[in-house]
Formats: C-alpha cells, sequence, structure tokens
C-alpha cells in the first residue's frame, strides 16, 4: 500500500513539483492561520509565553463575541449596504466588462484597442485613497467641479458629502470605474481564444456582427462568466473598505448609505481593540460566503454541469 | 537514480526552509541563562514612535559604548512611524514579538487597554530596586496617575503634567485688524475676531477646525471622545451624558451659528487635518493644548507669529498624565535589565542629550552649558523629544529661556487634578456595548461638533440612537465603577 503510493508519487514527481510551492502557500497562509479562528470563541488575552499560550490560556466566551454584529438596528443597516451593493457591483459589473471585451475585440486598429484597453485598465491600479481625492476635487462643496459646474448654470452649491442620497450612485460609478477594466481583460482573453473558424463560418452564412455576437461570442464566454461570477458571489459579505471608508471622507451624516459590515467593525473596534470582536467578524463573513458560494454552485451544477465550478 | 536522489535532496531542502521558517515564530530562550554575570551584555529590543531615522544605527552605536560599561546592556532601537505605532504593536503585543521596552501612551497604542489585556510586566518591584532614580526625579503625580488598577505598568516622561487648551491666533492677521485677544476665553468671546476677518478677507479660513474638534467642555471624560463624563467640580461623582447637558447644547449652537457664517470651513466635518492652513497662513485661530513657551515654538515651526491665550483651565487627566511613557513588555526576558536602562536614560544628563540630539559635533554642537545648536546633519537623527524619557534633562535649544524647565515646574504645580484622575475604566464587560455605540457615535459626532448640523434637530436623534445601541447599559456600569473607586479612595 505504502510502496504503491511511494511509487505514484515518484511517477508524478514533475507535476508534484511543481504542485509543492502552492500547496506550501495555501498550507501556511490559508489552512495553518485557519485553527487561529478559535481566537473569535475567546477573550483573547497576552500571554507572556507567546502566541499559542495566549491562544489556550484566553477565556472561553462562546458566542459573545459575535453578538455586537447583531445587537442594534444598525445591523440590519449594514447587511443591506454590504449585499445590495456587491449584487450592484457584480451584475453591472460583469454587464459592463463583457460589454467592454466584446467592443475592444471587435475594434479593428489593434494598436488602437490597446490604448483603449490600457486607460481603462489603469485606475485598477490607484490606491482607494487616491481616488478618494479625486472624488474630492469634483465634490467638495467650496472648490468641487460638480459645485462650480452647477453654479454656472444658477443652481446653489450641494453639500455632497451631507447628502445620502446622491451616495449609493457615486459608489456604484466609482467602483465601476475602477474594476471594470480589469475584469474586462479576463472576458478579452476568453474572447481571443475563441476559435476564429466559427466567425468565418458564420460571416459566410451570412450572419451580422450582433448575430455573431450573440450565437458565438455570448455563449463562448458563458462558462468563464459563471466561474468569475462565482467567485465573486463567495465573496459577498465583503466590503472594500477603502471604497466605504476612504471615498466618502468617512463622513457620519453618509453612514446610512455608506456603513458596510467591514467599516462597521472597524469604527466599533477601534477604541478596545478587542482581537476576538473582530475575528468573530471575520469567521462571520467567510461562513456566510462559502454557504452562499455552495448554494450557487449546487443551483449552477443543476441547470448546467459544465459551468460549474466543482 | 540518480534523479530521484536530486528531487529527495530538493524536498529536503524544502522542507527545511519550511521549518526554519515555522521555527522563526517559536524560538523563546535561545540565550536566557546569561542575565545576570558580567560576561556577555543583554541586548534589550525598544520599540518607539517616531518617523524611522537616517542616523539611528550611528547614535544607538555610541548609546551601546555608554550603556555596556554602564549596566553591561546594548539596545536596539526600532522606530515605528505615528500613523502606524497603534496598529503595529497591536499585532505585535497580540503575537507575541520578542520585545523589551516600548512606547506607550493614551493616544497611541493604549496604555490602560494593554495593561489589562497583559502586555506589559507590572514596574512596582523594578521601581522601588532598579528604577530608584525615577521615583526620585519624577513628579509623584506622574506615577500616581498613571497605575491601572493599583499597579504601575509603564515610565511616564517627565514633562508638562496638566493639560491646558488655548486659542492660537495668526499674530499677522491680528495686528493688521488691530484685535485685541486679551478679553478672549469662551467660545461665545471669539465671535467679533471672527467676523472682522470673515467680512475683510474672504480667502482666510477665520477659524479652522478639523474632523476632530469638539468644544472645550469643563467635563472629565471616562473614555476620550465618548460622551460619557463627569463634571470637573463633581462633588458627587456622577456621570451624566455629555449630549444631554446644558453647557454642550450651548456650545454646538454657538458652533452651528459659526458654520452657518461661514467662519469655519465648510468641510470641517470631513477634514482629517488643517496641515494646509497652517502651512499657507490662512487662518486666523484654532484651538491646541499648550506648555510653557508653546507660542515660540509653534512660531518656530510656521515660519510666521503665533500668540495664544488660554481656553480654559489647567488640569491634570488621567490621559495628560499618560501622554507619553515607556512599558517593560511582559514577555521580556530582562525585565531588571531594562529597568535599569529606563532609570539611566530618565537620569543620565550624557545619555538623554545622545538618544534625543545625536552626536555632539555631527549632529548638534554645544553652544553654552546648558544650551546646544541643531547642526545640518541633525535632520538625519531628529527624534520626539517627549517620547523617550526626561524632558527637564535636555539640553535648551538656542533662543530658549534659562529658565525654561523652571517654568516647566511652575506649569506643572498649577495643574488643578480632575475628579477622575487615577480612574480607569474597565470596558471589558461591556465590549459589545461600546462597539455599538461607537458607531453611532461616529455618525453623529464631527458633524455635531463642528457645527455642521442643526444642534435642535440632529441632537435628539443621536440621543435616540445612542440609546438604543446600549449607551445606558455603559453609563450604569460606569457609576458602578466609579462609586466603587470613590469608596476606596474616602
Amino acid at each position: 500500500m505504502i510502496g504503491g503510493f511511494l511509487k505514484n508519487l515518484f511517477k508524478n514527481k514533475v507535476m508534484l513539483l511543481m504542485v509543492l510551492p502552492g500547496t506550501l502557500w495555501f498550507l501556511f497562509f490559508a489552512y495553518l492561520p485557519m485553527l487561529g479562528t478559535i481566537i473569535a470563541f475567546k477573550q483573547y488575552r497576552y500571554s507572556r509565553d507567546g502566541f499559542l499560550a495566549s491562544i489556550v490560556q484566553s477565556k472561553w466566551v462562546g458566542f459573545d463575541n459575535f453578538k455586537f454584529l447583531f445587537s442594534t438596528n444598525d445591523a440590519y443597516v449594514i447587511t443591506r449596504n454590504t449585499l445590495l451593493y456587491n449584487v450592484a457591483f457584480i451584475t453591472l459589473g460583469l454587464i459592463l466588462s463583457v460589454i467592454l471585451a466584446v467592443v475592444l475585440s471587435e475594434i479593428a486598429n489593434k494598436k488602437l484597442a490597446k490604448v483603449y484597453q490600457t486607460g481603462m485598465f489603469l485606475p485598477y491600479f490607484l490606491s482607494w485613497v487616491v481616488v478618494g481625492y479625486f472624488a474630492f476635487s469634483f465634490l467638495s462643496m467650496d472648490r468641487g467641479m460638480l459645485n462650480q459646474i452647477t453654479g454656472w448654470f444658477g443652481m446653489d452649491p450641494i453639500q455632497w458629502y451631507s447628502d445620502p442620497k446622491y451616495w449609493p450612485y457615486f459608489l456604484v460609478l466609482i467602483f465601476l470605474w475602477k474594476a471594470v477594466g480589469y475584469n474586462s481583460v479576463v472576458y478579452l482573453a476568453a474572447i481571443m481564444g475563441i476559435d476564429r473558424s466559427l466567425y468565418e463560418a458564420a460571416m459566410i452564412d451570412g450572419a451580422s456582427k450582433w448575430q455573431q455576437i450573440r450565437s458565438i461570442t455570448i455563449p463562448m464566454l458563458k462558462p468563464i462568466i459563471t466561474i468569475m461570477t462565482l467567485l465573486a458571489i463567495g465573496k459577498i459579505f465583503y466590503a472594500d473598505f477603502g471604497l466605504f471608508y476612504q471615498v466618502p471622507r468617512d463622513s457620519g451624516t453618509l453612514y446610512s448609505v455608506t456603513n458596510v459590515i467591514d467599516t462597521y467593525v472597524y469604527r466599533g473596534l477601534k477604541t478596545t481593540g478587542e482581537i476576538g470582536m473582530s475575528t468573530a467578524a471575520g469567521l462571520y463573513q467567510s461562513v456566510v460566503g462559502f454557504v452562499l458560494v455552495m448554494t450557487s454552485n449546487y443551483i449552477v451544477r443543476k441547470v448546467d454541469k459544465d459551468s460549474a465550478l466543482f | 537514480m540518480k534523479k530521484k536522489k536530486s528531487f529527495t535532496i530538493m524536498l529536503a531542502t524544502l522542507m527545511a526552509c519550511t521549518l526554519t521558517l515555522s521555527a522563526c515564530g517559536g524560538n523563546k530562550d535561545n540565550s536566557a541563562s546569561s542575565g545576570g554575570s558580567s560576561e556577555k551584555p543583554v541586548e534589550l529590543i525598544w520599540y518607539t514612535i517616531g518617523a524611522p531615522q537616517k542616523d539611528t544605527d550611528l547614535v544607538i552605536a555610541e548609546v551601546n559604548k555608554y550603556t555596556k560599561e554602564k549596566i553591561n546592556a546594548t539596545v536596539k532601537m526600532k522606530m515605528i512611524d505615528y500613523g502606524d505605532y497603534s496598529q503595529k504593536m497591536q499585532v505585535m503585543a497580540a503575537s507575541g514579538e520578542p520585545m523589551d521596552i516600548l512606547f506607550t501612551s493614551s493616544w497611541a497604542f493604549d496604555y490602560v487597554q494593554n495593561a489589562r489585556k497583559g502586555a506589559f510586566t507590572p514596574i512596582d518591584d523594578l521601581l522601588t530596586k532598579e528604577g530608584k532614580g525615577i521615583t526620585e526625579t519624577l513628579d509623584s503625580a506622574f506615577l500616581e496617575g498613571s497605575k491601572v488598577d493599583g499597579k504601575n505598568y509603564g515610565v511616564p516622561a517627565n514633562k508638562e503634567l496638566p493639560a491646558l487648551e488655548a486659542w492660537r491666533f495668526n499674530k499677522e492677521l491680528l495686528e493688521k485688524y488691530n484685535l485685541d485677544i486679551s478679553e478672549v476665553k469662551s467660545l461665545e468671546s471669539v465671535e467679533p475676531l471672527l467676523k472682522t476677518i470673515k467680512e475683510n478677507e474672504p480667502n482666510v479660513t477665520p477659524f479652522a477646525i478639523s474632523k476632530d474638534y469638539m468644544p472645550l467642555m469643563p467635563f472629565d471624560y471616562l473614555i476620550e471622545k465618548m460622551p460619557m463624563a463627569v463634571k470637573l467640580d463633581t462633588t458627587d461623582y456622577k456621570v451624566v451624558n455629555l449630549l444631554e447637558t446644558p453647557e454642550l447644547k450651548a456650545s454646538l449652537a454657538t458652533m452651528h451659528k459659526y458654520y452657518k457664517a461661514g467662519y469655519v470651513s465648510p468641510e470641517a466635518a470631513t477634514t482629517t487635518s488643517t496641515d494646509d492652513l497652517m502651512k499657507t497662513g490662512k487662518w486666523l485661530m484654532d484651538r491646541a493644548s499648550t506648555q510653557p513657551l508653546a507660542d515660540n515654538q509653534w512660531s518656530a515651526s510656521y515660519g510666521y507669529p503665533v500668540v495664544s491665550t488660554p481656553a480654559g483651565d489647567s488640569i491634570v487627566f488621567n490621559w495628560s498624565v499618560m501622554g507619553s511613557m515607556q512599558a517593560i513588555s511582559a514577555n521580556s526576558k530582562y525585565p531588571e535589565k531594562a529597568m535599569e536602562f529606563l532609570n539611566l536614560l530618565n537620569t543620565d544628563k550624557y545619555l538623554r542629550n545622545l538618544l534625543d540630539s545625536g552626536i555632539e559635533k555631527v549632529h548638534y554642537e554645544k553652544i553654552g552649558e546648558n544650551m546646544m545648536k541643531n547642526l545640518p546633519d541633525s535632520k538625519n537623527y531628529d527624534i520626539p523629544t517627549f517620547s523617550i524619557g526626561n524632558v527637564l534633562l535636555t539640553y535648551l535649544n538656542e533662543g530658549d529661556p534659562e529658565n525654561k524647565w523652571d517654568e516647566f515646574k511652575t506649569f506643572n504645580d498649577a495643574g488643578k487634578n480632575a475628579p477622575l484622575l487615577g480612574f480607569n475604566f474597565d470596558t471589558s464587560k461591556i465590549t459589545n456595548e461600546i462597539a455599538a455605540v461607537q458607531n453611532v457615535k461616529e455618525e453623529f459626532w464631527s458633524s455635531l461638533m463642528t457645527g455642521t448640523v442643526d444642534p435642535d434637530v440632529y441632537l435628539p436623534k443621536a440621543l435616540e440612537k445612542l440609546k438604543a445601541a446600549g449607551l445606558d447599559k455603559i453609563m450604569a456600569e460606569a457609576q458602578t465603577q466609579v462609586d466603587a473607586w470613590v469608596a476606596t479612595k474616602k
């Protein structure tokens, strides 16, 4: 039995060697830290004998660390905001990225296409702090560009940072501006991989550009679209901290539309610094994400077995 | 066969690598038993606050020469910048990173909380033995005020003890419009000045405030910037909700009036710093905490004259006592040596100035018995003077009056004790409520305090939400703890 195992090991040594760095990475940075989730059920106190001793000696508190996530009516607001924003990001992001990828692939001048692509790609590399200042240069009450433009038409300046009703649009817009260029590259690569002869055959049959896109490009993209969406659903309970904290400049009056799980946890714990409570929040997000991925994958498998993740 | 061998070797190497990696975290006693004897000097690992400096190694080499001789110990100083300090230290303390001495305070890497979580070694015994010099030189109010549950966990730096808030003014503008600040004290009293500037200088922000601003209130807070407080002149130690007090209501109404009049920036509630105003000089006044001769310091650092006048009384708060401390880490292998070093640092003039200003004739030169002048190279070694120890030992800067430290002593003696001095709120039973209240507070605080919103509308809203989040429970717990503490004092 063991001999067989070793023989098998030897036979696949090249493959195994190739997978080794990745395995080690996962082992040390993904599986090993998972043991730390027990901190979520403890009141973490430091021990002089190091980290492991601290974990062992800290008091068990059951689910106490999770309470703060659900104890107030803010719990509803943050859950709603996190979920709805992410749903908007996933659907709009998907639609726009695919459209953009198709458009880019159809541009005849390849050099120009590269220029557009790079331009779309750039915002992805900006930090949210920088994006926050970009937004501020538009939205500042006294010096912002937007208020100056509306001023030309005789409108009163608007206090953008204290009026929640505009922010759902701003946040979605800013997110898409930053993310779409990057995501479209994935779809563009997939389009490039589609067999050209399919299009040639379609053209001979007299299919228009629109028909080609609808009947060849989109169906061929379906598997990758499904995978990307499933992966995004796994992160539906995580919100981009920078987007929701830096971009609205942490303005209190906007919390009803900008407070998400991650910012709530940050604000709630920065004075007490309880590691147990932040671990609890992280665990909660992971568990919900896990459940959502499993269910949506299950549904996908029922509908179309080949598109499912596993 | 040969192929197989090379693969096994590679696998073994990889395994070895990972083992060493994982071992890094867990090594505890690699050189334990060399504490007492005079053979091998002990190396103390020291984390302190401030931007890392280019010449740190150079200066520390010089420090080590001296300390090796004096106490048979060397230090390894690691500096972490202001913005990162709390967070990085929190992680390092939680993960048991080896360290001996570390900076802590009421405003960075919170002293009381981390003492309670067990990050520091209690130093009461060490102070009576290795730290005698400290107890002799330090104003006893410092050690008394920085006790947590009856024990000392850190050595406070000898410096200004009370907190005194002052209105600061841009002197050029005062002179241009012939404004008089001798009558200024309350928030209401500055209105005519603000008005003059608003009318005559459209490009100047009359009252420079950021989102951290709050009106000066005669209260002692249980947690800084949280609404639970005790009145400064209290006799019954009743914990009140700041937002329900008539004093705050009146001040917020004034702030809202100022906001509507355009005396403060329309973006005040989201502005994180007023540095750009200070740099350009386009401001008339703001509020800041002061200390003796602060006007000179401000004027020197901004490059134009700044004058100030007190905005309140000089009071010794918990947080002002704990403004700057050096503690000994709970996992330190050499707590006695660490205390010996701290003792030397707080009593030895040569060591203190070496660490503060760098090497003589490289970073500074002496221009008198007790006075120095920075040399151009001082920009390579510029660390916050207040952060590492006894400030009163440092040489005077060029232009400082001879009696500077005497003025500090007078200033310290003039401070009145705040009612809760020595009391530390233990939040471990109400962490959930604190987290919830904190979120509600952040939602309303800045916009109310800066006057951005109408207090008549938003104050009741904030109160209602705070109560729903559990503020009453926190106040009740606070009252119980305060009462118990008052009882032990009598």
